[in-house]
């Protein structure tokens, strides 16, 4: 409790539940200190989205509720806040899936990310220039319509839009999903980038373990709803565990943290 | 030959002018489908309830034309925050079809006001603008085209141009835009969902005034304008419910073929085919373009 003034969010051992009934998160703690860029790694239905949206209090509109521990954001505590309210505190969720406002066209997409700020003309003109200095082929692509560009620049729309609200923290939601790996390089040097010019803090849910653990400094790995292991990017991309499940070197057919556990708890009976 | 080429180009003119009415209609709807993805029962209510609300406010209390009018679009921006408040706000995380059946309910708690507060007799409403041939018209282009149709025709073009504009260039605008294409990406980044909703429903409360006005004025103002918003239905099918440009396009659709049908049809079946034709139409566009001409997806079967 003393030191947070280092992290920006500070999730102690939270439980998500899903109509009252469907448990998705069992107990998740987790940092992000400020000014850094924090993985949130895991397979499908690992709980990645939950826990961002638990952030973002985009969990009510899917009746999904916080049941037990505690989320502080950069000194609010998060409880009966919405979204709205958050975006005006400077965390900004970028949804899984990009989802863009597709009859609307490039621009019009991002400039509806400053809706919340009290911006005049000059001030979004001056914005939206920084914003295509990071993401240059969508200033070629300004008036298109957004259900028209590719998968790659919607993803670039929807990051785009979310800096419009100049956060102080970013939610990423599986930014690089279905990307070809050109793209998701060049998406992850844009957040790189957003990071350090900016500084905004981001957590960053992906499956794309490898890239993302690269461009992250701390990375955490859930599973069903647990936090299995966490660590510095460096370290976790070193560690063997890691390697084996997420990085496709493998040696067994252990599949997941469950199993690894499993075997040691074998094994120590054995000893 | 010269005769009937007139008297048929008298009869498309009549029905597109009539078609607007529906169309001014069918806009409130559109309004509130984009928004909210929902097809708004209480429309017609909302229509009865302006209308009458308006007609009271002139009638009983004597306030001119004008004041009466400001009085009433405030009545039905009231209207649509206490809706957004206490209908909307508590179903924010239901499903759309639970919102469906609270809009039923809604439409039911209005007429019952509306009567409560104004009486249920047929109330004349005379806008100075007679339902009769225009003059003018019927002198130089041989043409007998009523007053009141050419009104409601100008009323929806300026409507239509109105919120066009309100759309296209204004941040509330972008933000109704941006949640009719995706709510929770919408308030992903701030949009707050209740003042977009308190923008539509205030919306289509003028809206509804507007149409109950016109309608009112060619009928009468009585219970039986809750009905229009059947005639609505088959504009909103064969425009698509999302598209105000198809609300307007659908209702002059609607408008033209029941006109042309009743005149020159009609007498095959004893007449009176004016009120059923426009749903035969509507089920041809159901089985062969479901989304409608403008509409942006598949409608959702109400």
């Amino acid at each position: 409790m003393s030191d947070n003034s280092v992290d920006i969010l500070d999730i102690k051992n939270i439980e998500v539940m899903y109509d009252n009934v469907i448990l998705a998160l069992h107990d998740v703690s987790l940092k992000v200190p400020k000014g850094k860029v924090v993985a949130l790694l895991g397979a499908n239905g690992a709980g990645k989205s939950t826990t961002l949206k638990a952030v973002s209090t985009m969990l009510a509109s899917e009746r999904g509720k916080v049941t037990k521990g505690s989320i502080d954001y950069d000194g609010n505590l998060i409880e009966k806040q919405n979204p709205s309210q958050m975006v005006g505190l400077g965390m900004v969720q970028v949804l899984e899936g990009r989802r863009c406002f597709g009859h609307l066209t490039v621009e019009e997409n991002i400039i509806s990310g400053a809706y919340s700020r009290k911006l005049s003309k000059g001030d979004i003109d001056q914005e939206l220039e920084k914003i295509y200095g990071y993401f240059l082929r969508l200033k070629e692509r300004r008036k298109s319509q957004a259900a028209f560009t590719s998968g790659g620049e919607q993803q670039m729309i929807a990051v785009a839009r979310a800096m419009m609200a100049k956060p102080k923290m970013l939610l990423l939601d599986e930014p690089t999903m279905g990307l070809a790996p050109q793209l998701v390089a060049e998406i992850f040097n844009i957040v790189k980038e957003l990071n350090q010019k900016e500084g905004v803090s981001i957590l960053l849910a992906e499956q794309n373990t490898n890239i993302a653990l690269k461009n992250s400094d701390y990375g955490y790995i859930i599973e069903t709803g647990k936090v299995m292991l966490e660590g510095t990017a460096e370290s976790l991309l070193n560690n063997d565990k890691v390697k084996e499940l997420y990085l496709g070197i493998s040696k067994k057919g252990r599949k997941n943290f469950r199993d690894v556990l499993k075997e040691e708890s074998l094994n120590k009976k054995i000893n | 030959m010269a005769n009937e080429l007139l008297f048929f180009m008298e009869v498309l003119v009549g029905g597109l002018l009539a078609g607007t009415m529906y169309s001014l209609v069918a806009l409130g709807f559109v309004l509130i489908f984009k928004a909210s993805a929902t097809f708004n029962f209480s429309q017609g209510a909302m229509v009865f309830f302006s209308v009458l609300a308006f007609c009271g406010f002139m009638q009983d209390f004597n306030i001119p034309f004008v004041f009466a009018f400001i009085l009433a679009a405030l009545l039905m921006v009231v209207v649509g925050l206490c809706t957004e408040r206490l209908v909307l706000r508590p179903l924010m995380n239901a499903s759309e079809d639970t919102v469906l059946m609270a809009t039923i309910g809604l439409g039911y708690v209005l007429e019952g006001l509306a009567q409560a507060a104004w009486g249920v007799e047929v109330r004349r409403l005379d806008l100075g603008i007679g339902d009769f041939p225009v003059p003018w018209i019927a002198d130089n282009l041989k043409l007998f085209i009523s007053a009141l149709d050419i009104t409601a025709g100008l009323v929806a073009a300026i409507m239509i141009i109105g919120l066009f504009l309100l759309f296209k260039y204004t941040k509330i605008g972008l933000g109704l835009r941006a949640v009719a294409d995706d709510a929770g990406a919408a308030s992903s980044i701030g949009i707050p969902l209740k003042h977009i909703m308190l923008l539509v429903w205030s919306a289509a409360g003028v809206v509804a005034l507007v149409a109950g006005m016109m309608w009112g004025a060619r009928a009468g103002v009585q219970f039986a304008l809750v009905d229009l918003a059947l005639k609505a239905l088959p504009v909103l099918i064969i425009g698509g419910f999302s598209s105000i440009p198809g609300a307007i396009i659908g209702g002059l659709i609607i408008g033209a073929v029941e006109k042309i049908l009743e005149v020159y049809i009609g007498p095959f079946f004893g007449g009176a085919i004016e009120g059923w034709a426009p749903y035969v139409l509507a089920i041809f566009f159901l089985l062969y373009r479901p989304e409608g001409l403008f509409g942006e997806k598949i409608i959702r079967r109400v």
